[in-house]
């Protein structure tokens, strides 16, 4: 009895443990998708709505769609917004694909390096590059800025690109992850006579693949939303991407809320479908890369 | 693996291609195109486009920035690479700026291209430059009213205020529409806060209050004016009620800071009174529930004082690192032109820099609001107000953002009004003496402004004449 008692306890505990694990888990949700759902619902509110606190809009339209694809007249003054919706999506998107395709590939080489190659001095390196972690992107601001003007990169789309192609946090991402391939499979292939460059895209990249898709995950979303860096180095609307364009939205002619919630909206998309097709992948990248030190 | 970062590079390299082959190249026109930094309002369309009518040649376009965030600015200008014009929202920005030695004095060509401080409102004629100098010029002017919604004031069956009122009616006002229940059986808030600094600001100034002595060397956010001022925003908050304390703000809001939402509040109908320039009813358009139900009303005034308030220009100086100074100038000069000052009385963004353009409410009438009773009260207002005074031997940008501080301690009801004004006072004092040990140039200037030499104990000194009577 003695014995049978805590077990059936044990049992009792168990069977409440997962209905309190999905209240907390279901308040947790509600509240992380809350302004998410607040975003979507003031899409579809005319603007004398927009600062009520309810959700469902009383008199719900999707004019603000149109409005902010230049489709229809801004309702409060009849005229076009001359927003340049479409070209800004595009520089998003690019913008974004080149930054993560670059940013993947030279991570990975250097985690090859770090993570499989034996060379003098390669772990202080590695501090060393990791350290620039540390420091805070307004303190390199303005470095960052002279080496652009000095390569005559303002105002364009590799000023955007090419300081954001490579990463301590990739190369940290990968590293980690590559040191969790045993290194067996390399040597088998250098007795086979495999070159280095072999082994990285025939043995270890194939291997590394989870990483290497978180990586692209999270380059893809930081890269999409970035703002700070566009705003600073480009000067010409039609280079902006969807983060700063929306500026246009919130100036002293007031907040246009619920266009900017449209096209928020709009923006968000390609975020939510990565996310959805590859969250497996991000979850898996992350926990695989973060065992191993 | 290999053929995956294959496919991907190609896509990459196509959509290069893709944006480049579409990218808008500017044209050989001969045309030289001029950087403007400031915000992204839609009525810089127009004015770009008329400045490219009126002068053959010559082009403007907008750099967006983030409105009162510098950075953008100070990365562009520490590389060298600053627009050609920069928009400047007040006399602590402009300051900080003539410290870095980031704008060009426009002194000796302000007087013959004609847009010097004589050709604008006498009250933003000193916020201009400084120590004589003068290193921007308006491309608008304002001064605060009082705003308020007619239809809320008739729900309420409250009568609309009056010109000469006191602030002791504004609060009593505002109670009566806080009280009294309204025919449709909505409820509205009193008062709309927009920006909190205004609810200090304005009382001092019409009070006869200043931020620094008139050489700048002592602060006076201690003296009885200005304790005064933030006591009166302190209950207007705390004791009538008739402001929302920041607590109250953020559950009444569906949509972020607090900044803007004292705005929205109003244009949606649901305040009776906002304090704020002409500048607010550029937004008009955008809320057709407010047409024909707007009035507006000059400050309510201190007994025994005139109604006055703050002023202040959003003014444009030039970066004294543009290639094309010569041109930029021109750009000030167009500023000063009858014609852009009728685009701003137009579009309603606040006063035109031309005075003669707005003697009256009848010059200020305009499609958003053809009622020219409501445009008058901006046209008084500029006659007693003035602009906050600033201090050469401390950052301006520092001093207002310990302002800011205070005045939120004081919304929270982290620190009284006199408390927070008595350290906001010995936090400045502190600084200025500490500059004036460190720069000689300031030394300098404490020279000029007093007439003294400088000794590291000038302090004391000064202050025994201060109690003397100075």
């Amino acid at each position: 009895m003695t014995v049978i008692a805590p077990a059936a306890g044990a049992r009792v505990r168990r069977r409440g443990v997962p209905w309190l694990r999905l209240i907390v888990l279901c308040v947790v949700g509600l509240s992380v998708s809350l302004p998410f759902v607040w975003m979507v619902s003031a899409s579809f509110k005319p603007r004398r709505e927009v600062d009520e606190v309810r959700i469902v809009p009383r008199d719900p339209t999707t004019r603000n769609y149109p409005v902010v694809l230049n489709r229809l007249p801004d309702p409060g003054t009849n005229k076009k917004l001359d927003l340049r919706f479409g070209r800004w999506y595009f520089n998003s998107v690019f913008v974004a694909v080149g930054v993560t395709v670059l940013q993947v590939l030279t991570s990975a080489m250097a985690a090859y390096a770090f993570a499989r190659m034996r060379w003098p001095g390669r772990d202080t390196v590695f501090l060393l590059y990791l350290a620039t972690m540390m420091i805070p992107g307004v303190v390199t601001m303005i470095p960052n800025f002279q080496i652009m003007v000095s390569l005559g990169f303002l105002n364009t789309y590799h000023g955007l690109i090419v300081p954001a192609a490579f990463s301590a946090f990739g190369t940290f991402l990968l590293r980690q992850f590559l040191l969790s391939i045993p290194p067996a499979l390399d040597e088998a292939a250098t007795i086979d006579g495999a070159s280095h460059a072999t082994i990285f895209w025939d043995v270890v990249m194939p291997l590394a693949r989870p990483g290497l898709v978180a990586l692209a995950i999270i380059t893809f979303l930081g890269t999409y939303q970035s703002f700070f860096w566009p705003l600073i180095l480009l000067n010409e609307d039609q280079l902006y991407p969807m983060s700063v364009g929306l500026l246009a939205l919130d100036s002293t002619y007031g907040r246009q809320t619920e266009l900017i919630m449209a096209a928020s909206v709009m923006n968000v998309v390609p975020l939510i479908v990565i996310f959805a097709v590859f969250q497996k992948f991000l979850v898996k990248g992350l926990q695989l890369g973060g065992v191993k030190g | 693996m290999k053929r995956g970062f294959l496919l991907a590079l190609l896509l990459f390299a196509a959509l290069y291609v893709v944006a480049e082959a579409t990218r808008e190249r500017p044209k050989s026109d001969g045309v030289v195109r001029l950087r403007w930094a400031t915000d992204a309002n839609p009525a810089r369309t127009r004015q770009t486009a008329l400045f490219a009518q009126k002068i053959p040649g010559l082009a403007v376009t907008v750099d967006p920035g983030l409105g009162n965030d510098q950075t953008k600015l100070i990365v562009q200008c520490a590389t060298g690479t600053g627009p050609d014009i920069i928009d400047l929202y007040d006399e602590q920005q402009m300051s900080s700026l003539i410290e870095a030695g980031v704008l060009v004095d426009l002194t000796p060509y302000a007087k013959t291209m004609g847009f010097g401080p004589d050709r604008t409102f006498p009250a933003v004629q000193g916020a201009l430059g400084r120590g004589g100098r003068q290193y921007r010029f308006p491309c608008n002017v304002w001064a605060n009213c009082v705003v308020y919604n007619k239809a809320v004031f008739d729900d309420h069956g409250v009568p609309y205020p009056k010109p000469g009122w006191t602030w002791d009616e504004f609060v009593a006002t505002a109670k009566r529409i806080r009280d009294t229940s309204s025919k449709s059986g909505q409820t509205h808030l009193p008062v709309a806060n927009w920006l909190n600094l205004w609810f200090y600001q304005d009382p001092l100034i019409g009070r006869g209050g200043r931020y620094f002595t008139p050489d700048g060397l002592v602060s006076l956010a201690d003296s009885p004016e200005s304790i005064a001022a933030m006591r009166f925003y302190h209950d207007l908050m705390h004791v009538h009620k008739v402001v929302p304390t920041p607590a109250e703000a953020a559950a009444m809001s569906s949509q972020g800071g607090w900044g803007s939402q004292g705005i929205n509040w109003f244009s949606s109908g649901k305040a009776a009174m906002i304090v704020i320039g002409r500048w607010y009813i550029v937004q008009v358009p955008n809320y057709p529930n407010l047409k024909g139900k707007l009035g507006a009303v000059v400050l309510p005034r201190v007994p025994g004082r005139p109604s006055s308030g703050v002023t202040g220009t959003r003014a444009a100086g030039i970066n004294v690192k543009s290639p094309r100074r010569a041109e930029a100038l021109r750009f000030l000069q167009y500023l000063a032109d009858p014609d852009y000052g009728r685009l701003i009385v137009q579009d309603g963004d606040a006063l035109p820099p031309n005075p003669n353009l707005a003697r009256s409410g009848q010059d200020l009438a305009n499609e958003i609001i053809p009622d020219p009773a409501f445009h008058q009260p901006f046209v008084d207002a500029m006659k007693t107000a003035r602009p906050a005074d600033v201090s050469a031997f401390i950052d301006s940008g520092l001093a207002a953002r310990w302002l800011q501080e205070r005045i939120e301690k004081v919304e929270n009801r982290l620190l009284t009004p006199e408390a927070a004004m008595r350290s906001l006072a010995a936090e400045i004092n502190a600084q200025i003496r500490l500059n004036l040990e460190r720069r000689p140039d300031l030394q300098r200037r404490y020279e000029q402004v007093t007439g003294r030499r400088y000794t590291p104990d000038w302090w004391r000194n000064y202050q025994a004449q201060r109690w003397a009577g100075f």
